[in-house]
């Protein structure tokens, strides 16, 4: 992208919020999406969140306008758009598919939002080249769609998602469609996009890594509700129930009875807060402490994934470095111990 | 390795001969057409372009050829609009009765020609519309829509949806959305189901037999009764020609087509 930060600053929009009030949207025999109610803050980079059918595309293409809700409202910077069909609502919307207009060059398919605009000649040609510009892609205004590869294809949706200065920017896994390596890459580019425009952006994946990487804040859907809203760290660090906390990154879970009373709880230890020491070994004071057997050791590079054997059954994971003081090979009896303070008690809410 | 390439032999010798056996005719005609004789001889004993100075020179020949055209020209129109309209519908509509309504506007590909004939003399004699323009363009269209209609739901269904929500995220309304977006992607099948109802209509002799009289007549009837009433090689002239046009018209597609790969790549 363009190093020149007066080229993008001239396509900056103002960020508008974005509040989505009482959703309701049900299908024949299932409801997409259940009440949901969220406001997103003016610049904000929000991440809708969650498996496929949790019914994070359906809000989103409501927000679009392309799916009207049962009940509920939309509203973009202050003005009720529930009604309002989606060519009046100049939200920028990408694509995972990329959604280019095959028989347009990409020059023209930058001008498009332009010219229904009104925009004057001369201006649609500066704004054009400018937003191409910014996605790196200037000199292929004159290229078909087709000629493109998939990456520089999403560049020029992007373009043209932005070129017209829409209130906001809303992303259907936009690089769902892409390698993992050409998806790194641009995740960092839609990041220094958000920043340099100052727009309001609205994230859908469900990849969690994507989401705590490029989010301000993250709304984890779930069956068509919303399950816990939070920024990255909130999430990652306090998750409220065990299904955010599964979700995002690797748990160990522990669930039966606190104080001897099921009470529908569960115990989770993030895997890098485990540490292994040789059974027998003195353990740190206060730590909690089980026993068990080394099941598997995967080298990461950064590091060790080891997998541990509890005596009854069930396994837990522990990230450690590749030369720490015990060495894990796959047999060694070890005890697995952790602080308290690193053991979060949640709603376990993945039963039934 | 014998028997196949005996297989491939035997492949290519069936395929000329089916090949042959379809261009049979144009042999037939093209000579007789030539033909310097009062009647439709083959082969030709002597060459002229007599019957070819007839047919410009009669002007019921002169008359029939402008009626097709202009029928064929309006049925072209009517059957693009409606069969493009009710391909749309049929793709993309949610309502009851969808199976109805596709069987209905598919109907006439289905029924004999005779029946529609028949149905449509009866009805038009009524209403005055046999020998009209008018009635032969109404009964054209009914049997060239399903035409379109087959082309451009092909068409739609590939179609990617999401370059319609694309456009309207854009600013684009239903109409410049469709005008924009939709037709020009599927502007080919278009085409090729304007070109199918434009020779449905010039082709067209049942029904027109029937619609046809005196005052009105289009080419494939002045064909149909000069070889009936008088074995008249003015036929064989204009079936020469027809083929001649018929050839230019795809020629042409299929340039267009060439021409526009051709600039595709030199985009690239």
């Amino acid at each position: 992208m363009s190093q020149n930060p007066s080229t993008t600053s001239t396509l900056a929009g103002t960020g508008v919020s974005i509040d989505i009030r009482n959703v309701v949207k049900t299908y024949k025999t299932m409801t997409a999406v259940d009440d949901v109610s969220l406001t997103i803050e003016p610049g904000e980079f929000l991440t809708l969140l969650g498996s496929s059918g949790s019914g994070k595309s359906t809000l989103l293409n409501i927000i679009a306008g392309f799916i009207d809700a049962d009940s509920g409202s939309i509203e973009v910077g202050g003005k009720d758009l529930t009604k309002v069909p989606p060519y009046r609502r100049d939200l920028g919307m990408v694509f995972q598919h990329y959604a280019l207009f095959p028989h347009m060059s990409v020059w023209d398919n930058v001008a498009f939002p332009l010219k229904r605009r009104g925009v004057a000649k001369a201006q649609v040609a500066e704004r054009v080249q400018r937003a191409l510009d910014v996605v790196e892609l200037g000199h292929l205004g004159k290229r078909r769609p087709a000629q493109l590869s998939g990456g520089q294809q999403q560049r020029v949706a992007l373009a043209r998602a932005i070129v017209f200065q829409p209130q906001a920017l809303l992303m259907d896994e936009p690089l769902g469609a892409l390698d993992k390596r050409l998806r790194e890459q641009l995740q960092l580019e839609i990041k220094r996009l958000h920043r340099e425009l100052g727009t309001t952006f609205v994230f859908v994946t469900h990849d969690q890594e994507e989401a705590l990487a490029m989010s301000d804040r993250i709304a984890v859907m779930r069956d068509g509700a919303l399950v816990q809203v939070g920024t990255p760290v909130e999430l990652y660090e306090r998750p409220a129930s065990r299904y955010t906390a599964e979700f995002l990154g690797e748990s160990n879970i522990f669930t039966g009875r606190t104080h001897g009373v099921d009470d529908g709880s569960a115990l989770v230890v993030r895997p890098e807060h485990v540490r292994l020491s040789a059974a027998g070994a003195e353990l740190p004071s206060g730590h909690n402490a089980l026993d068990g057997v080394v099941r598997e050791v995967v080298y990461l590079g950064s590091g060790l994934r080891v997998e541990v054997a509890l005596p009854d059954g069930r396994h837990l994971i522990t990230r450690s470095e590749v030369r720490g003081a015990l060495t894990p090979s796959p047999g060694l009896p070890v005890a697995a111990h952790w602080h308290p303070e690193h053991a979060l008690v949640v709603r376990d809410d993945t039963a039934a | 390795m014998n028997t196949k390439l005996l297989c491939r032999g035997a492949l290519v010798l069936l395929a000329v001969l089916t090949a042959l056996y379809l261009v049979a005719p144009v042999f037939f005609v093209i000579p007789t057409s030539f033909n310097d004789s009062s009647f439709l001889e083959f082969p030709p004993k002597a060459f002229s372009t007599r019957w070819y100075e007839a047919y410009f020179q009669d002007p019921a020949w002169i008359n029939a050829t402008l009626n097709s055209l202009q029928i064929g020209v309006w049925v072209t129109i009517l059957s693009v609009v409606l069969g493009t309209a009710a391909a749309l519908a049929m793709v993309r509509g949610r309502y009851p009765v969808k199976a109805l309504v596709s069987g209905l506007v598919l109907a006439p590909v289905l029924v004999p020609y005779v029946i529609i004939a028949l149905a449509v003399y009866a009805v038009f004699l009524e209403m005055g519309l046999t020998q009209s323009v008018l009635g032969f363009v109404l009964v054209h269209t009914a049997l060239a829509v399903p035409f379109v209609v087959i082309n451009v739901s092909a068409a739609l269904v590939s179609f990617d949806e999401r370059l319609e929500m694309a456009a309207m995220s854009l600013g684009a309304n239903r109409v410049t959305t469709f005008l924009k977006v939709t037709l020009p992607c599927i502007a080919p099948s278009v085409a090729a189901g304007a070109l199918f109802a434009f020779i449905t209509s010039f082709d067209e002799v049942v029904t027109s037999v029937f619609l046809a009289g005196p005052d009105l007549s289009t080419l494939p009837v002045q064909m149909w009764s000069g070889v009936r009433v008088q074995i008249d090689p003015t036929v064989a002239a204009v079936s020469t020609m027809l083929l001649l046009v018929t050839l230019a018209l795809f020629a042409s597609a299929g340039l267009v087509r060439l021409f526009r790969a051709r600039r595709l790549a030199e985009a690239a």
